[in-house]
């Protein structure tokens, strides 16, 4: 992975990286010998959207406000879960079946870990400066829409 | 009368990389009607209505409308999409 950006802190790690994320080896970023539970989510572009095809997603990114929302979202899911956490997001251009988003999670029993990464990728998506250009087989290019930031 | 450049980010790159717009106060509120008034005028009513979605930020900092920015530039953030 080409990280350009990583915040770690006892409990947790996020970072950004230019192009598609690794998912191997994720596991091993979460490793505690009081945890038996591991949970990984990996969020991988698809070749639909809309009931149109798509061949990759080009994401935008805020470096610094994604960094600090992705600190703030870590801080927030080791306060809630007792797990050890670490959280990847790309940026630029990802292809179909490569993944753009990973996330893992350890905890002594399953339910932490698997709640802390399922209430991570939700969160991600509506609190993270993170924007998609979907990219067409015929290079037809459209932003998706997405959840808006400013309190109403 | 002061100018601040505005950065785009997402849908709002079609614009470009950043834009100017001239203002009579550093608020958040004068700068996203300067906004609006600019996409106006560029025929762009599809990205004014993104705008009363989107936040500003300077820096590191989400801003709420009343709040005035110290500098001359802000980054203006449609609604977010990562994932």
């Amino acid at each position: 992975m080409d990280l350009f950006s990583e915040i770690t802190e006892d409990r947790w790690k996020c970072g950004l990286t230019d192009g598609p994320c690794q998912t191997t080896g994720l596991d091993l970023l979460v490793t505690d010998p009081a945890h038996g539970a591991v949970a990984q989510f990996f969020g991988v572009v698809r070749n639909h959207n809309d009931g149109l095809a798509a061949a990759a997603v080009d994401y935008d990114v805020h470096p610094e406000l994604a960094s600090k929302a992705l600190a703030e979202l870590c801080r927030d899911i080791c306060a809630e879960y007792p797990v050890r956490l670490v959280i990847f997001h790309s940026r630029g251009f990802v292809r179909v079946g490569e993944a753009s988003v990973v996330i893992a999670a350890s905890s002594a029993h399953r339910r932490d870990a698997l709640g802390a990464v399922s209430d991570a990728i939700d969160q991600l998506k509506v609190r993270v400066p993170i924007w998609k250009k979907e990219i067409g087989l015929d290079d037809e290019q459209r932003w998706l829409d997405g959840h808006s930031l400013r309190e109403e | 009368m002061i100018t601040v450049s505005v950065q785009c980010l997402g849908v709002f790159r079609e614009l470009g990389d950043d834009f100017d717009v001239d203002v009579e106060s550093r608020s958040v509120l004068a700068i996203r009607n300067a906004v609006s008034a600019h996409l106006i005028k560029l025929n762009r009513p599809d990205l004014d209505r993104v705008l009363r979605r989107s936040i500003f930020a300077e820096g590191d900092e989400l801003l709420k409308d009343h709040i005035a920015i110290e500098g001359s530039t802000v980054s203006l953030l449609p609604p977010v999409a990562g994932g």
